[in-house]
């Protein structure tokens, strides 16, 4: 007869407890390297209140708590796997509410980044990067050529009955505009995304 | 008063009337205006989540811009305003100021003592000057729902001027302006901005929300301070509209028009033509 799995106190799962065993803090570090200030992630409690606020987390396939306990135990795979991690919208009600002052907001910020860089691939990531990337081309963001460049001639299409609209009321300009030297800007953050 | 005025991407594109309302609201309401001198992008939500160094030096080039002119730094939009804001902290944070100042003397800006504010205009608005003795058209007999979203109020670290749980600000503006203001409980929820293009269908439920709310409660218009919220609620009102099969028709306006009107600045003035979702009922109920 097959063992039932052993359960915490309170029937909580064993791939959720706070293990000291099953600890790696590399994924931690990592975090504070990029996001800085996250460096609360460690007084974490479990209480919960983040993902009692999150205003998007019905669609997430893990909590914001949960996130938080997995980035603690180093558990890579499952937090960059995470479709939450696109799903949250930054909105910083966590942040707002956590008692213990760990800014998942922040937390999830700086797994963003690293997830790119470690070459997760998703429509998120896709669209994020091609906005930073236009950012920096010009200086200022020219929204028909994000539309293109992340939606092809589909979206160009879809999205030309609202562009005409907006045209038509002045408020979307066929021509770019630019900061006066975005060359130097460009390059001074080329660098700066590199690790 | 004085202030550099950031106004950011989308002020110059789809919110032109939240640009024009708030110069014209401002000017006659004493306070001085110059436009930071080539401002660009502050990255918004996304940009720190592609690399965290270089979203905080996009909104902090702004900040250091702002310094140079010497001035506080005024931002309509809450996104501009709240990641200048979070970078103007950064840069007077001894752990982030050096990460930050070396991305941004690579790109020609040495700038190395920070003494300015970011300031919000509903932060202004609110706190700085007296509307109510100056109203000359009170908006009686006109409801609103007044919707907050995220980045204004949120965290309260950065911004610090209002609640981050139950701002009520713009509710006491639109008060002071005569309108009555309903009680809006998803005021702070998020209308998922940053993940309207990656993640339509979500953003889209989560907009319909508030719609849903504030059409029940029987607000005549939403009024907000973000670009990117009216995106979703006003620009984006007819596509939701086509794929719930509902029928809004609720016209999405700044707070800075509101204000306008009350200060007995015409429509046209104000921008209040240029929405998409006409504003032409909200006016008549005005007498306008």
């Amino acid at each position: 007869m097959a063992t039932k799995p052993k359960k915490f106190v309170f029937g909580l799962k064993a791939d959720r407890q706070l293990d000291g065993d099953k600890m790696n803090s590399d994924f931690v570090k990592k975090v504070v390297a990029e996001g800085g200030k996250s460096a609360a992630i460690a007084s974490c409690m479990q209480c919960g209140t983040c993902s009692g606020g999150c205003t998007n987390i019905d669609p997430m396939d893990m909590s914001p708590r949960t996130l938080i306990l997995m980035v603690q135990r180093g558990e890579w795979e499952k937090v960059l796997k995470s479709n939450a991690l696109w799903l949250c919208s930054s909105c910083y009600i966590c942040t707002s509410r956590c008692p213990r002052g760990v800014r998942p907001s922040d937390v999830i910020e700086a797994v963003k980044a690293i997830a790119i860089r470690q070459g997760i691939e998703n429509d998120s990531t896709r669209f994020n990067q091609i906005f930073v990337e236009l950012i920096q081309k010009r200086g200022i963001l020219f929204e028909p050529e994000l539309m293109q460049k992340y939606g092809g001639l589909e979206a160009m299409l879809e999205q030309a009955e609202l562009g005409i609209k907006l045209a038509l009321k002045g408020k979307m300009s066929p021509f770019p505009d630019k900061i006066k030297e975005p060359q130097k800007f460009s390059q001074a953050l080329e660098k700066a995304k590199q690790p | 008063m004085k202030y550099s005025y950031y106004p950011g991407c989308s002020l110059h594109t789809t919110a032109k009337e939240f640009d024009i309302s708030t110069k014209v609201v401002m000017q006659e309401l004493g306070i001085e205006l110059e436009e930071l001198k080539d401002w660009s992008c502050c990255g918004g939500s996304v940009a720190a989540g592609v690399s965290h160094d270089v979203g905080m030096a996009m909104a902090a080039r702004n900040v250091a811009l702002a310094q140079k002119q010497n001035l506080d730094l005024l931002a309509s939009c809450s996104g501009c305003y709240n990641k200048s804001a979070r970078a103007a902290k950064a840069l007077k944070d001894p752990t982030e100021k050096d990460r930050i100042m070396a991305i941004m003397s690579e790109m020609g800006l040495s700038v190395s003592d920070y003494n300015i504010r970011v300031r919000n205009v509903v932060d202004v608005l609110a706190n700085d000057v007296d509307i109510a003795s100056r109203i000359k058209k009170p908006l009686t007999g006109l409801k609103v729902a007044c919707y907050y979203g995220c980045l204004l109020t949120r965290p309260a670290d950065i911004t610090g001027w209002d609640s981050p749980i139950f701002p009520m600000s713009m509710d006491k503006l639109s008060e002071i302006c005569g309108a009555e203001v309903v009680d809006f409980r998803s005021k702070t929820k998020c209308c998922g901005g940053p993940i309207l293009v990656s993640k339509q269908d979500v953003a889209f439920d989560l907009t319909k929300k508030l719609l849903d709310e504030a059409k029940s409660l029987g607000a005549d218009s939403i009024v907000l301070a973000c670009p990117l919220c009216d995106t979703n609620l006003e620009l984006r009102q007819p596509d939701i509209e086509k794929k719930y099969n509902v029928s809004y028709n609720l016209p999405i306006i700044y707070i800075t028009e509101l204000i306008g009107l009350a200060l007995g600045i015409k429509p046209g003035k104000l921008g209040l033509q240029k929405h998409l979702v006409s504003t032409k009922n909200l006016l008549k109920k005005l007498g306008l």
